[in-house]
C-alpha cells in the first residue's frame, strides 16, 4: 500500500520531471500552423478565411494562433525560433525583419515556391514586389500595404484660402506663414514625427521618396540619398524649422486634433484610431501626398508600412503552407473581406481598378487615398542594418538639422559618409 | 538501517529546503550566468552553433563608438542625477522630521512615486516636457521662449535625471530619515552649547552620522544609473543624437535588433563590472565608519 508520504514525493518527481520535458515542440505535418497579429481586426479576418479553407477541404487543415507576445512580435518570433517553438507560417513580419530572418537562413525563399509567379500575376503584385526582393529572392510576402500620406485640417486649409491639401514645398510655406503669423503658438505641419529610430520611416524617407520618385536611399553596401532629392527634403525640413513652421516635438497633444499643427504625416492605421478617439477630427481631415518640391503627375511616391508573411525553414509543410497562402492572398473575395475586416489596403496594385473593391472604396474616401498610392508606395530598404542606417539618419542629419547646428548640405554629406563607414565595417 | 542513521531527519529538512533553493540558483542564476559567459568568448547568431572566437567580442566592443558613448552618458547622467538624488533625499527626511500628525501617511506618499509604473511615468513627463507642452506653454505666453527639454543633448539627459529623482526621491528620503532617527539628541545638545550653528551641526553631525545612510543612497544611484531603460527608452529614445541613450538599450538593440547577442553578452558582462567597480570605488572613497563612543 502507498503511504500518503510517497504519493507527495511521487507527485513532486513527476512534477519535476514534467518540468524537464523537452521544450521544443514535435514539428507535424499533418496541419499548418500560423501565427497572425495580435489585434482583433486581423484575427477575426483569419478565423473567418481558416475556418473556410478548412470547410473546403482544399488541403491540409490549419490552425492558427495569435502570435503569443505582450510586446513586440519580432522578439517573440525570435524566441519561438531559438525555443523551436515557431509555426509553419507567421504574418506581421516587416521586409526588414525577413531580411534578417533570411540572412540566419530562417525562412524559405518565396520566390523558389511552385505557384509563385501565378500567385504575383493573380494579385498584380508585380508593381509591389521589387521592394520585397533582395538579389532575386523574396524572404517575405507582403499582405497589405499602408502608405503614409499627410492628412490635413481641411477646415483650417480652407480659412487660410487653400481649397485642397499642398503638393509642393512653397505651397506649405505659403500656407504655414500664414497660419503661424499671430502670439498663439500655431503650425503650418509636424515635420519630424519623433527621436526614435524607426520614426524616420514616417518623415526623412517617405518625403525622400516622394522627392525621389520613389528611389532606393540604400543599397547593400552604401547610402543613396546624397543626391538632389535628398537635399530638397533636408533644406525643406531646414526652413520649416529655421522659420519658426514647425515644432521640434508634438509630444504634448495629438497636434491635429486641436490645430496646433495643420497637417501630419499619418498612416491608414490612424483611421480607426481617430474614429474611436477623434470622430469630429476625422470628419475635418483631408488626405494629401507627401509634398515635394514639385507635384507628381501620378500618384506620388511615399513610404509603405508593410507587412507580410514568411514560411520558416524548419517547417515540414512548406508547399502545403504556400498553398494556403496562395490560395488566401490570391482570393479577391478574401482580399475584400481583409480589407473590410482591417481597413489596411492589401497589397495590390489594381484595387481602384478592379470592381469588387469598387463599392468599398466609394464609402470610404480615406480609404480610397490611401489605396491609390499602394502601387507607388516603396517599402523601408531591404537591410539587416535598418537600425543603424535609421539612428545614422537621425544623429547625423534629422537633428542637426531640426537645431540648426548643420546645415542641409552638410549634414546630408555627414550622414552618408557615416552610413557608408558603418556599412563597410559591417562588410 | 546504518544510513538513515548517518542523515537525521533534521538533515533531510534542512537539505530539502537548501536543495529549492541551489535548485532555483542553478536554474535562475548560474545557467543564465555561464551561458552569458560562453557567448561573450563565442559568435552565435540564435540559431548556429557558438564558435569560439576569444576576445574578439571584447575587442570590438571597447572599439564600439555607441556603446562607449553609453557608458558616457552613465557619467552624464549621475552628473545630474547624484546632486537631485541627495538634495532632494535630504530634503524628504528634514521635512518627514518636521510633520507632527500623519507622518505614515507622508512616508508613504513619497513611496508611491518609487511603486508607480515607469511607463506611466514616463509618458506623463513626455507631455510635460513637449516643446507644445504645458510647461512650455507657460513659458512661452510669459516670456516668449520654449525650453527643448528633450531635443537638447543636455537638456535631455536633465529631464531623464528629474523623472529619475522623482521616482526614487522619496525612497531615499525614507532611508535618510532613518538614520536621522538614529542620530542621539545629545550631540545637538552639545553642540548648542558649543554654539555651534545650523550649518556647523549639519556639517560636523548630522552629515557624518548620516554617512551609512548616504551610501546606501550613493550606491543605489549607480545602480540605477547603470540599470536604466525605460524613461529613455519612451522620453527621449535614446537622443538627440544618442546623448541619451543607456547602455541597457545598446545591449536589448544589439542582442534583439542587430541579432548580435554574442556581443550584447560582452557589453553586459563590462557593464556589471563597471558598475561593481564604481561602487567599491565610492566605497573606498566615502565610506565611514559611524561610532559613538
Amino acid at each position: 500500500m502507498i503511504a500518503r508520504r510517497d504519493l507527495l514525493r511521487l507527485g513532486a518527481a513527476a512534477a519535476l520531471l514534467a518540468g524537464c520535458a523537452p521544450t521544443k515542440s514535435e514539428r507535424r505535418d499533418d496541419r499548418i500552423r500560423l501565427w497572425v497579429a495580435p489585434n482583433a481586426a486581423e484575427e477575426s479576418f483569419w478565423k473567418i478565411a481558416v475556418a473556410r479553407w478548412n470547410a473546403a477541404g482544399r488541403g491540409l487543415p490549419v490552425s492558427f494562433t495569435t502570435i503569443p507576445t505582450a510586446g513586440n512580435s519580432e522578439d517573440t518570433v525570435l524566441s519561438a525560433l531559438v525555443a523551436g517553438t515557431e509555426p509553419d507560417l507567421s504574418t506581421n513580419i516587416f521586409s526588414g525583419f525577413a531580411v534578417q530572418l533570411a540572412t540566419l537562413g530562417q525562412v524559405e525563399d518565396l520566390a523558389a515556391m511552385p505557384g509563385y509567379a501565378d500567385l504575383i500575376a493573380r494579385r498584380h503584385m508585380a508593381a509591389i514586389m521589387p521592394g520585397w526582393t533582395q538579389n532575386g529572392r523574396v524572404p517575405a510576402m507582403p499582405i497589405y500595404s499602408s502608405p503614409t500620406l499627410l492628412w490635413w485640417r481641411a477646415d483650417i486649409l480652407e480659412a487660410n484660402g487653400l481649397g485642397a491639401p499642398p503638393e509642393t514645398y512653397e505651397q506649405v510655406y505659403a500656407f504655414s506663414d500664414r497660419y503661424g503669423a499671430g502670439r498663439r503658438a500655431r503650425y503650418g505641419m509636424q515635420v519630424i514625427a519623433g527621436r526614435a529610430w524607426q520614426d524616420r520611416w514616417f518623415d526623412f524617407i517617405p518625403f525622400y521618396y516622394a522627392a525621389s520618385g520613389g528611389r532606393p536611399y540604400l543599397d547593400a553596401t552604401r547610402a543613396l540619398y546624397a543626391n538632389a532629392a535628398g537635399l530638397q527634403v533636408a533644406t525643406f525640413m531646414n526652413r520649416m524649422f529655421r522659420q519658426g513652421w514647425t515644432a521640434l516635438d508634438f509630444d504634448a497633444e495629438e497636434p491635429l486634433v486641436s490645430g496646433l499643427a495643420a497637417g501630419a504625416v499619418r498612416g491608414p492605421w490612424d483611421v480607426e484610431r481617430f474614429a474611436n478617439i477623434y470622430p469630429e477630427t476625422l470628419a475635418r481631415i483631408a488626405v494629401g501626398p507627401m509634398v515635394a518640391a514639385t507635384p507628381s503627375s501620378g500618384p506620388a511616391a511615399t513610404f509603405s508600412d508593410s507587412k507580410g508573411v514568411v514560411i520558416f525553414r524548419s517547417s515540414r509543410v512548406k508547399r502545403q503552407a504556400f498553398d494556403f497562402l496562395s490560395w488566401v492572398l490570391g482570393d479577391e473575395a478574401l482580399n475584400l473581406l481583409w480589407l473590410q475586416q482591417t481597413g489596411l489596403s492589401p497589397a495590390r496594385a489594381d484595387l481602384l481598378e478592379n470592381s469588387r473593391f469598387a463599392p468599398y472604396y466609394r464609402r470610404s474616401a480615406l480609404g480610397r487615398a490611401y489605396a491609390e498610392h499602394v502601387a507607388s508606395a516603396r517599402p523601408p530598404a531591404l537591410s539587416e542594418y535598418t537600425i543603424d542606417v535609421q539612428k545614422i539618419m537621425s544623429s547625423q542629419l534629422i537633428e542637426p538639422v531640426m537645431t540648426g547646428q548643420r546645415a542641409p548640405a552638410a549634414a546630408l554629406r555627414d550622414a552618408v559618409a557615416a552610413t557608408d563607414r558603418m556599412l563597410e565595417a559591417q562588410a | 538501517m546504518i544510513r538513515r542513521a548517518a542523515i537525521s531527519r533534521e538533515a533531510i529538512v534542512g537539505l530539502t529546503l537548501v536543495g529549492v533553493y541551489l535548485a532555483y540558483t542553478a536554474v535562475f542564476w548560474a545557467y543564465p550566468f555561464f551561458w552569458l559567459a560562453k557567448l561573450s568568448v563565442t559568435q552565435w547568431r540564435f540559431f548556429d552553433d557558438p564558435v569560439f572566437v576569444g576576445a574578439r567580442n571584447l575587442v570590438r566592443i571597447v572599439q564600439d563608438p555607441q556603446f562607449l558613448g553609453s557608458l558616457w552618458n552613465v557619467v552624464r547622467f549621475l552628473a545630474f542625477y547624484l546632486p537631485l538624488a541627495f538634495g532632494g533625499s535630504l530634503l524628504v527626511a528634514f521635512g518627514l522630521q518636521q510633520v507632527g500628525r500623519g507622518r505614515a501617511f507622508v512616508a508613504l506618499c513619497f513611496l508611491l512615486s518609487n511603486v508607480s509604473s515607469g511607463v506611466a511615468l514616463s509618458l506623463v513627463f513626455l507631455k510635460i516636457f513637449s516643446t507644445t507642452g504645458p510647461l512650455n506653454n507657460t513659458l512661452y505666453d510669459a516670456v516668449g521662449i520654449r525650453i527643448p527639454w528633450t531635443n537638447h543633448p543636455t537638456l535631455a539627459m536633465l529631464a531623464i535625471a528629474l523623472v529619475v529623482a522623482w521616482k526614487f526621491v522619496g525612497y531615499y528620503g525614507l532611508i535618510v530619515y532613518s538614520g536621522l532617527l538614529t542620530v542621539p539628541k545629545e550631540l545637538y545638545d552639545a553642540a548648542r552649547l558649543d554654539h555651534a550653528g545650523v550649518w556647523r551641526r549639519l556639517v560636523n553631525i548630522t552629515l557624518p552620522m548620516l554617512n551609512p545612510q548616504l551610501m546606501m543612497v550613493l550606491t543605489f544611484a549607480i545602480l540605477v544609473s547603470f540599470g536604466l531603460f525605460t524613461e529613455p527608452f519612451l522620453i527621449t529614445g535614446g537622443g538627440p543624437a544618442d546623448s541619451t541613450v543607456p547602455p541597457q538599450m545598446v545591449i536589448y538593440e544589439t542582442a534583439f535588433r542587430r541579432l548580435q547577442p554574442s556581443h550584447a553578452a560582452t557589453m553586459s558582462i563590462i557593464i556589471s563590472l563597471a558598475s561593481y567597480l564604481l561602487v567599491v570605488l565610492a566605497r573606498r572613497l566615502f565610506e565611514r565608519k559611524v561610532v559613538i563612543a
